[in-house]
């Protein structure tokens, strides 16, 4: 980190004439604010105490203070480093930027402060994969692989017995999903079948970004599903997530099934994209367009829908909570590729970073992760008149047995109380996996 | 009792400490109760920080009356009762034990902070051997070398037991990635390009050929790379024409082989597509709608390849191709001897890639009629036989009565069982009568658990539902809403 002299001297003076100052803000108590250069050669010092910082910060920029943020964005800066070696380093450096970005946005007279010397630059430009290298990213951890797991067996057991099966895509992953899918239905299920696949346009405004489009896509799966001897229709519509995929519904509405054709509904990791009520907190709670989507869903009489989605609550309106949620949760995927190769560290670790940073530093409709916990989820879901469905045993098997094969930190958890999946980290929960039918 | 403090510069507050006070006394342990920052897993759990040689120590029980030691609490209590002690001294204390938590010792790891502690002893040896320690155990077939001896043992049983190989050369341990590789790899396009020369070329890149009705119909001889046909009917050979004609055997696919190219299946479900680009409305043939059945023919290595052939009952498929389409699907589906595929009926709604279905040149035979001419020739041993005598399916012409039976030949059949043996085979597994309400082919409903479920093993479909119940439909439970906030352990 390279600072200019200036800066430095001005902060230093900050600290000592301002000491009453800090003591009457009482933001950092100075007995229990380490002196800088112990924690400088920290190598990731302890993480709540960098949460603490964050969260100071945090106030400060949403209190408009100035000084103060500049103050400790540049100890954060000096004491997390996007390299570091520590897991919990890299996140607070994530962290920083959403920081820094969010600081320079709500407080401009920051902008000209802090300028490209003293700080590392925003978040690199996300990479654009192309599907193949999506195809080995996405399995780097079980992250989606047991979401995939879990819905393809739930699926093939919920179309066996239909000539036709329609899915819905809702999936951040931009179909990695489906060629196992295909694969399953070509390899277990001895019928023909028509496989319908449906997708939306707007799955490709958030990480991870592929570089071809969506029509090359489907060529492809469609390539794939022929080479199984599955006859397959790729469809797109154009429809987005800001206003819960009203266009997509209604696609779906003109085009009922036929009464020998299963419709499934898979969301991977999509629907928390949806605004939920914290974007219009005046508006009544059914009105939300989360609760809209489900309702509308639900009278479509679906054969199967399943939700994957991570479990941890980041819609809150507060910065403070909001961001000590965010803290609480991403370690998770930083301290995941602590054992990747760089290269593949460096791009999974810009993924979270984008979301981090949307999700610190944006406001409003610009804020699209909002992602929230299983509980509120599944709130959602009976309030609509879906039941949960158990995933069978076998499947469960075959989720332990791959998530043997990935580090030792992965696990999984049954709850009881409400038929879900939950892939744990290191005992954490990451993400749950249901199932629903309409009751 | 030493306590050691570890050094943690952490903000929040109280640190206070004490002994530890249990029975287990460690002389080197360092203890340090502290109350876990709110919202982390198990805020009243007891935060224990042992010295890395207390941590590897493998006896950290002791036993008070022998000071025999011991790895683990409960070899020690079992110990313990050998002693015969008295009533009051036998007892552990019967205080409330607090969950405990462990830290890494380790300043500057993850797991240091109290708050990513781990609850479980073993949990932090195996962190910290991992992380911090020297790794001892190597693998003798590749080049990985673990700190942990279970680690080390986990990944041997594994190592190269498994390979899938693409054909682009990338290599894979787990059949998942591999397949999801393999979808998107140009290799597989351009393979697929190859070998389809002759044949109707279905593969939407290339939108201008898509008119063509080149004669593909069956690529009858199969390419060399893939294994001969079991038993490939006679009349499918005939079938190399173009002109599809009628292929009323019904095709018992070759099992493919292990090569990853599956498109050299000689019965390939061709369809001829009219790739469109979206916005486009359907596709002129599309109404037409013949029921093509596509069989699916796996022809996965992975899976139990069987099938077919050997499979007593092989499952007729028909198509009927027409003049300009080709056909195909080899449908060695046990359900029945008819197969209807998809009816493709519905509107046309934008789409990419449209299978066309070629009207079908016979007249409607109905499915009962069918099944009654199969339940006839009995069950044969290759499909042949029992396709020919089948005749063609047309289904157009009925296609409400055919779709009624479709639906039940996902489940065994849409008729009664009544007729002989070769039809009950045809059925899956040993079920009865299908229920023929085909309002919702609600896979609830079916409620039976159909025979086995053995992946092509004779060729009979699996019941999918294999044991049990399959689902437990969860009605309105109470939620246990377990989150305030981030969910934790």
């Amino acid at each position: 980190m390279c600072h200019a002299k200036p800066q430095e001297e001005r902060l230093v003076t900050h600290f000592s004439l301002n000491r009453t100052q800090m003591t009457r803000t009482r933001i950092i108590s100075p007995t229990r604010f380490p002196s800088l250069k112990s924690q400088r050669c920290g190598s990731g010092g302890d993480a709540s105490f960098m949460e603490q910082l964050l969260l100071h910060c945090a106030t400060a920029i949403d209190s408009n203070d100035a000084a103060l943020v500049h103050q400790l964005l540049w100890v954060l800066n000096n004491i997390a480093s996007p390299d570091g070696d520590s897991s919990t380093q890299r996140l607070t450096s994530a962290f920083v930027r959403a920081l820094l970005a969010r600081a320079v946005s709500k407080i401009p007279t920051l902008f000209s402060t802090f300028g490209n010397t003293v700080f590392q630059p925003p978040a690199d430009e996300i990479h654009r994969f192309s599907v193949v290298e999506l195809a080995g990213f996405i399995d780097l951890t079980p992250w989606h692989r047991f979401g995939f797991i879990a819905a393809n067996e739930a699926i093939l057991t919920a179309v066996e017995g239909y000539a036709k099966v329609h899915i819905v895509d809702l999936s951040l992953t931009h179909c990695m999903q489906i060629p196992t899918l295909i694969d399953a239905i070509a390899t277990k299920l001895n019928k023909p079948l028509l496989l319908k696949l449906t997708v939306v346009s707007s799955a490709s405004n958030f990480p991870p970004f592929i570089n071809i489009s969506y029509e090359e896509l489907g060529s492809k799966l469609v390539n794939f599903a022929t080479s199984r001897n599955i006859e397959m229709q790729f469809t797109i519509i154009p429809s987005t997530y800001s206003d819960g995929f009203s266009s997509l519904l209604q696609h779906l509405r003109m085009y009922p099934t036929s009464y020998n054709e299963a419709l499934v509904v898979n969301c991977h990791m999509m629907l928390r994209y949806i605004p939920d009520e914290t974007l219009t907190p005046s508006s009544p709670s059914s009105l939300s367009l989360r609760n809209v989507f489900l309702n509308q869903l639900r009278s479509l009489n679906p054969t199967m829908v399943t939700l994957i989605e991570e479990d941890a609550d980041l819609t809150s309106d507060n910065l403070v909570t909001r961001l000590s949620s965010a803290f609480n949760y991403f370690w998770i995927p930083f301290d995941t590729t602590d054992t990747f190769m760089s290269e593949q560290r460096r791009l999974y670790e810009a993924e979270i970073s984008w979301k981090i940073e949307n999700v610190v530093a944006k406001e409003g409709v610009e804020r699209v992760e909002r992602t929230e916990t299983k509980g509120r989820w599944l709130e959602r879901m009976r309030d609509n008149e879906f039941g949960g469905v158990r995933v069978r045993e076998e499947a469960v098997s075959e989720l332990k047995a791959m998530l043997g094969e990935h580090a030792v930190g992965w696990g999984m958890k049954k709850d009881d109380d409400d038929e879900s999946l939950v892939l744990t980290w290191k005992g954490h929960s990451v993400v749950f996996a249901t199932v629903w039918v309409p009751i | 009792m030493p306590v050691d403090l570890d050094d943690s510069s952490t903000v929040s507050g109280d640190a206070s400490v004490s002994s530890t006070g249990n029975q287990n006394p460690p002389p080197q342990s360092a203890v340090k109760k502290k109350r876990n920052l709110p919202g982390m897993p198990d805020p009243d759990s007891e935060v224990i920080a042992l010295s890395p040689k207390t941590l590897m120590a493998t006896n950290r029980f002791v036993c008070e009356i022998c000071s025999k030691g011991f790895q683990r609490d409960q070899n020690l209590q079992l110990h313990r009762r050998g002693h015969n002690l008295p009533w009051k001294l036998r007892q552990r204390s019967s205080k409330e034990v607090r969950k405990k938590v462990y830290v890494c010792p380790v300043s500057g790891c993850v797991h240091h902070d109290p708050s990513r502690a781990l609850g479980d002893l073993t949990g932090i040896k195996k962190h910290f051997c991992r992380k911090h320690g020297e790794k001892k155990y190597k693998c003798e077939k590749c080049s990985k070398s673990y700190a942990v001896q279970s680690d080390w043992k986990a990944h041997s049983k594994i190592c190269g037991s498994k390979e899938y190989r693409c054909d682009c050369g990338t290599l894979f341990s787990r059949r998942d990635s591999f397949i999801t590789h393999r979808a998107f790899c140009d290799v597989l396009a351009e393979e697929s390009a190859k070998n389809h020369t002759q044949s109707k070329k279905l593969y939407p890149e290339t939108v201008s050929e898509s008119q063509q009705k080149s004669p593909a119909a069956v690529d009858s001889p199969p390419p060399s790379p893939s294994p001969p046909p079991v038993s490939v009917s006679v009349s499918v050979e005939s079938e190399t024409e173009p002109e599809p004609a009628n292929i009323a055997s019904s095709l018992v696919l070759p099992i493919q082989d292990s090569s990853d190219e599956p498109e050299n299946n000689t019965l390939e479900v061709i369809m001829e597509e009219a790739p469109r680009t979206i916005g486009l409305n359907g596709s002129d043939d599309h109404s037409n709608n013949n029921k093509s059945v596509y069989a699916a023919l796996f022809a996965s290595s992975s899976s139990s390849p069987s099938l077919y052939a050997a499979s007593s009952t092989p499952s007729p498929s028909l198509f009927p191709p027409s003049s300009s389409m080709e056909p195909i699907s080899l449908c060695l589906s046990t359900t029945g001897p008819s197969l209807f595929g998809a009816t493709i009926q519905d509107p046309p709604p934008p789409h990419f890639l449209t299978p066309l279905l070629p009207p079908p040149p016979q007249p409607a035979i109905s499915a009962t009629a069918l099944l009654q001419k199969a339940a006839q020739m009995g069950s044969t041993g290759s499909g042949g036989s029992l396709l020919r005598g089948l005749g063609i399916v047309s289904t157009t012409s009925s296609p409400m009565e055919l779709s009624s039976h479709e639906a039940g030949f996902g489940l065994g059949l849409g008729l009664p069982c009544s007729s002989g043996s070769g039809l009950k085979e045809l059925m899956m597994g040993n079920s009865s009568v299908f229920d023929p309400k085909q309002t919702t082919l609600d896979f609830l409903g079916l409620g039976r658990a159909v025979g086995n479920n053995n992946p092509g093993g004779g060729g009979l479909s699996s019941a999918l539902w294999g044991g049990g119940g399959g689902m437990d439909v969860f009605g309105s439970g109470e939620l246990s809403d377990k989150d305030t906030g981030r969910r934790s352990s």
